[in-house]
């Protein structure tokens, strides 16, 4: 008896899912538009995420050792930045290393050249440049070398320089994540009310087949069951087309992508693939539910017969 | 079978549908109810079948008190009685089969006996062979005897008509009338609701007239008066 019931109302909601086929069609349309533009905000999120975090991570400072520091004083001052838990990496540049760059930097210049032939020694110091782990974590390294034991050997740190420049970067990376957030807030509840006044409309041209359904002895739960089942065949058939046409598009803007940051570290389709159930899941979830509370609001009125 | 005990119908604010009605319709009779456009005549039936309430008095169907029907209990009620309306109320989306075994599949009836009372009710109705067609492919003759079949499937006491054939020729209206005639004849009640002034006089059954709301004649082998 109950499984004759399950098996009537699936029934049902088929025969009507495919005996309104353009209803249905133009249903699905909304739903599929709504899971692309939520999608879309999502890459637009994702991208712009990874965008900041690859340009966070090429922020470095670079700290300048005295002439006279040797090489065994910076590896001690190397080792004690090590064990800091903020440091990601630590790249040691040796003097002749650091007079090399600093000739290539100025070779243009004759007058630097010919100072540097004349001084019998390397007027140019070792450089360790570190890298955090967090952006955040720059104005604490700093202050931990400013009161070691180190700071005598030190001759300057570029962190004043690049500090205007990491406030920036966090300033920005803040306020896209924002509106990112805001927008993407927005728009869900712009598509949550396209989506439920679709299927209100929907559920409107039904209302004459669902008093005639009442009039012959079907109760509520009879009536309004096929609706909801069908409501779940919207959301299902649409997440799956979205899927369909989402993946190309992605598969599209990925080199575009990699030519923009000039770097093949972050890959879109990546991140779809390993949140895969995370997006589509919580997206179709959220669909269906939503379909199904507007099926039983939009059904009530017409049930009042 | 069925009883109105001062029964009262009034909208708001204060429009009067209906004003004591008193009546009784013993079992296997056939009763006309006539009366002019806005007389009150569809809002008796849609007492009798628990679309409306009634403002003040008591209704009782076959021993069953529906006064005061719980909303659970309408689709019962409505099993027990048949209707059949003006614009035939077909599911549009549904064929004749379709049509006829939603109203079993309602309440739960087993798709083998749905196979063996539809094609009982179809020859009923002089409608075998078409079961597979939608109603748009129908006459309204046709359709009419879809609703009619519709109504028989339950085998219900009572068959209530509303003005069935105010939508149909004059051809149409005679087979209706028959087919009406038959059911009874099998020992249905029927309720017929017409403005038909000749459907009423060819038929020689009891008359009920209701005028402004008010019965204002109830004759045994009737002729329509207004």
């Amino acid at each position: 008896m109950i499984s004759s019931s399950i098996f009537r109302i699936i029934l049902f909601a088929w025969q009507s899912f495919w005996r309104n086929i353009w209803l249905s069609i133009v249903t699905i349309t909304i739903i599929v538009l709504t899971f692309i533009s939520i999608n879309f905000l999502i890459t637009v999120n994702v991208v712009s995420d990874a965008a900041i975090n690859i340009v966070k991570d090429k922020v470095d400072i670079s700290v300048y050792f005295r002439p006279d520091i040797t090489e065994p004083q910076v590896d001690e001052v190397q080792t004690y930045l090590s064990s800091l838990t903020q440091i990601k990496e630590i790249n040691y540049i040796s003097q002749q290393e650091a007079l090399e760059k600093f000739r290539q930097a100025h070779r243009e210049d004759q007058v630097i050249i010919e100072s540097l032939e004349e001084l019998e020694t390397n007027p140019i110091g070792a450089t360790l440049q570190i890298r955090a782990k967090n952006i955040d974590d720059y104005p604490e390294i700093i202050s931990i070398l400013d009161n070691s034991k180190y700071n005598d050997l030190i001759l300057d740190k570029n962190f004043d320089d690049n500090q205007a420049y990491i406030g920036k970067i966090k300033e920005f990376s803040d306020n896209i994540r924002k509106v990112g957030l805001f927008s993407l807030g927005v728009f869900a509840i712009i598509a949550l009310l396209i989506v439920f006044n679709t299927i209100r409309v929907a559920i409107y041209t039904h209302r004459e087949e669902i008093g005639v359904m009442k009039l012959v002895g079907a109760t509520n739960w009879f009536i309004r069951s096929p609706f909801l089942v069908e409501a779940v065949f919207y959301g299902v058939v649409s997440c799956v087309i979205a899927i369909i046409i989402i993946y190309p598009l992605l598969n599209f803007i990925q080199p575009h992508i990699n030519s923009f940051f000039l770097t093949e570290e972050f890959n879109v389709i990546n991140y779809f693939n390993q949140n895969f159930w995370k997006i589509f899941g919580l997206e179709i979830l959220v669909i269906i539910f939503l379909n199904i509370i507007t099926s039983v609001v939009a059904i009530r009125r017409y049930l009042k017969v | 079978m069925i009883i109105f005990k001062n029964i009262s119908k009034i909208y708001p604010p204060n429009v009067v549908a209906l004003k004591n009605i008193n009546l009784h319709i013993k079992p296997k009779e056939f009763v006309s109810i006539v009366g002019r456009s806005g007389t009150g005549k569809t809002t008796l039936v849609k007492i009798l079948t628990a679309e409306e309430s009634s403002t003040k008095g008591r209704i009782i169907v076959g021993g069953w008190d529906i006064t005061y029907i719980k909303p659970r209990e309408i689709p019962v009620l409505r099993r027990q009685i048949g209707v059949v309306f003006q614009d035939f109320k077909l599911l549009a989306k549904k064929t004749v089969f379709e049509n006829i075994a939603f109203a079993l599949q309602a309440c739960g009836t087993d798709q083998q006996k749905i196979k063996e009372i539809i094609p009982q009710v179809l020859k009923i109705v002089s409608l075998t062979g078409k079961e597979n067609r939608y109603p748009i492919q129908l006459s309204g003759g046709e359709q009419q005897r879809v609703a009619i079949a519709r109504a028989l499937v339950h085998r219900p006491k009572i068959l209530v008509a509303d003005e069935p054939t105010g939508n149909l020729d004059s051809i149409n209206t005679q087979e209706i009338m028959d087919l009406l005639l038959k059911i009874n004849e099998f020992g249905t009640t029927v309720v017929l609701v017409s403005h038909n002034k000749e459907v009423i006089n060819s038929i020689n059954k009891r008359v009920i007239t209701i005028d402004n709301g008010e019965i204002i004649s109830d004759q045994k082998i009737g002729k329509y008066l207004l």
